[in-house]
């Protein structure tokens, strides 16, 4: 960490509501892409904010209120992934939706990770005895994985994906088969935080004190993935809530206490670390770093966001895509429709070049009936409404649907309706039957043309 | 001569009149189009429209086009910004332009280009429906 790191930027999470209180982050992540860093809230809703100063860029509901907080998000080059309790869903980054996906077998959702297929596949698991395998491009669930054990944390390591359980242990699994390979327990009670990068492993955790009250332990625990064995752990007396490796120095990590005491240690050579201190009146519920390894965001318990780094060189991504914005309005000339003036052609705003059908291109080969009488108004219905000077009003009581179309033809005069030619015999026949002086229903000339 | 140079004008006063209105049946039939989809009440609880699915940028286009306010809140009613919007829509341009939701939590960035194409499914449905009947 560079010695002119500070805080760059402090922002109050937005709230669910225009009146409501603000509510605390459940989920942060930096995008690898582009300049962005992604929030979730409890209500299911991704925000994303733009560069160091944390503008507000979109925002959308991943999935409805019920379902709980955003838990996590995965990002590709196509877009967001962001992981529910009971669903997966993913959008562009300009927030439109690509796919959708609610399971019946996604019950306790917790956490996900790519898998060996880089981008294209996540694993998804939770407290629940299935983990679920998705395509991201195809939006669909491929596999199915069963697992007696139930996962709270998951990390993608260079080889494995990492995932730690309730209960304070890691597993290390087979990014192929979701196979366990080795079990590792790091801390007695519970994990809180953990990360994995290169051929590490980092952990914070808790263990039950003699009072029945959990700490958080005063080290971070490390497991050395190339040779499989646990290093020693790297002491932190404040008490490790948080950590992250940096994402460029393989071997340097950024721990943290829940009050905000940031250390950054090397894990060969722990002795010499550098310390700064985030101030706020809460505690610290979440730490993040860049992909860049010049920003790290955190999160309070009063709905802040804080952003750390260098002032005059952060940045999130290495080499970051501009964000794409909307196109300034193309400088037309304004044309005055005054008070809807008649006299100006409509045409006079002029359509874009296109190459495709136009989207007014009406199907054709739909039948419109045009021309055909009124529908006849129920006096009986108009009976039990009330008058008013605009008009009628009361209970609806016709045996019909709300704007259901009528047949006028038919109702207005069945024996109206085209029939087809007969014979003089059947004329004759039917001219008998009916009754004397009534000429046969079919000379009688249609009032509209059909 | 004269009758020449009359029957000219005539006709190229024709010309002229048919050219303002050439636009006018392009625009109803797409009004129409959006007319018919939006704000349907068999719609409410069909997930493709509510505010996690994606026909809910639909809703927000309505609003954008129509529901323009100034500053202070006041409608603007300007037929200029109406028919632009809807001459790209048609088109399907590459144009971007920013949805707010009415409750300001929700910010989307769309092309006319996926606008279209989500009308152009909206209406395909209406369509299979109508068949089915």
């Amino acid at each position: 960490m560079d010695g002119d790191w500070d805080e760059v930027a402090r922002i109050p999470f937005p709230p669910p509501g225009i009146r409501a209180l603000p509510t605390p982050v459940t989920c942060l992540a930096f995008d690898i892409t582009q300049e962005l860093l992604w929030t979730g809230n409890e209500y299911g809703r991704v925000t994303s904010f733009y560069g160091a100063k944390l503008q507000p860029y979109t925002s959308f509901k991943a999935h409805s209120s019920q379902d709980g907080g955003v838990l996590q998000i995965l990002f590709n080059d196509k877009g967001v992934i962001a992981l529910g309790a009971r669903g997966v869903h993913m959008r562009n980054r300009r927030g439109l939706p690509l796919w959708s996906i609610r399971h019946d077998d996604m019950k306790e959702l917790r956490c996900m990770s790519f898998t060996s297929k880089g981008t294209g596949e996540i694993l998804v698991a939770g407290e629940q005895d299935q983990m679920l395998v998705i395509d991201t491009f195809k939006g669909e669930v491929t596999k199915q994985v069963s697992t007696e054990h139930k996962y709270k944390i998951m990390r993608r390591s260079s080889r494995n994906i990492c995932a730690a359980t309730p209960g304070g242990s890691v597993h290390i699994i087979d990014s192929i088969n979701f196979q366990v390979l080795k079990t590792w327990n790091a801390h007695t009670a519970a994990i809180n935080d953990m990360d994995a990068q290169h051929d590490f492993i980092v952990t914070c955790g808790y263990s039950l004190r003699q009072q029945g009250n959990y700490m958080p332990d005063p080290f971070v625990n490390v497991f050395d993935l190339k040779n499989m064995v646990s290093m020693s752990p790297i002491p932190f007396p404040a008490g490790a809530a948080y950590v992250r490796m940096h994402p460029r120095m393989s071997t340097t990590s950024i721990v943290m206490s829940q009050i905000g005491q940031m250390h950054v240690v090397d894990l060969m050579n722990p002795n010499t670390s550098n310390v700064r201190q985030a101030n706020s009146l809460s505690y610290f519920s979440m730490v993040e770093i860049a992909p860049s390894g010049e920003a790290v965001v955190l999160a309070d318990g009063d709905c802040f966001i804080h952003l750390w780094g260098s002032p005059s060189k952060i940045h999130f991504t290495e080499f970051g895509r501009p964000v794409e914005t909307a196109d300034a309005q193309s400088a037309v000339t304004r044309i005055e429709f005054d008070t809807w003036d008649t006299s100006r052609p409509l045409s006079s705003v002029g359509v874009p070049y296109y190459r495709e059908v136009l989207l007014s291109a009406w199907p054709g080969n739909m039948v419109t009936e045009v021309g055909l009488p009124p529908v006849k108004i129920d006096p009986q219905v108009v009976a039990t409404l009330q008058e008013r000077e605009w008009g009628f009003y009361g209970k609806n009581t016709r045996q019909l649907r709300r704007n259901q179309v009528e047949d006028v033809r038919s109702s207005e005069s069945p024996q109206k309706m085209l029939k087809h030619p007969k014979f003089l015999s059947e004329k004759a026949r039917e001219l008998a039957k009916s009754p004397a002086g009534t000429p046969a229903p079919e000379e009688v000339v249609p009032e509209f043309p059909f | 001569d004269d009758v020449f140079v009359s029957s000219s004008n005539a006709y190229d006063e024709a010309i002229n009149h048919l050219g303002r209105e050439l636009e006018n049946g392009r625009l109803v039939r797409l009004l129409a189009k959006l007319g018919t989809i939006n704000e349907r009440p068999e719609y409410d609880g069909d997930p493709n429209w509510s505010e996690t699915e994606h026909r809910y940028t639909l809703k927000l286009f309505r609003d954008y086009v129509f529901h323009q306010v100034d500053t202070q809140g006041n409608p603007v009613l300007d037929l200029g910004h109406i028919i632009s919007c809807l001459n790209k829509l048609d088109a399907g341009t590459e144009e971007k332009i920013y949805l707010t939701s009415r409750d300001h939590q929700s910010t989307f960035l769309v092309t006319y280009r996926e606008l279209k194409k989500q009308v152009q499914s909206a209406f395909g449905d209406l369509q299979k429906g109508n068949t089915k009947q």
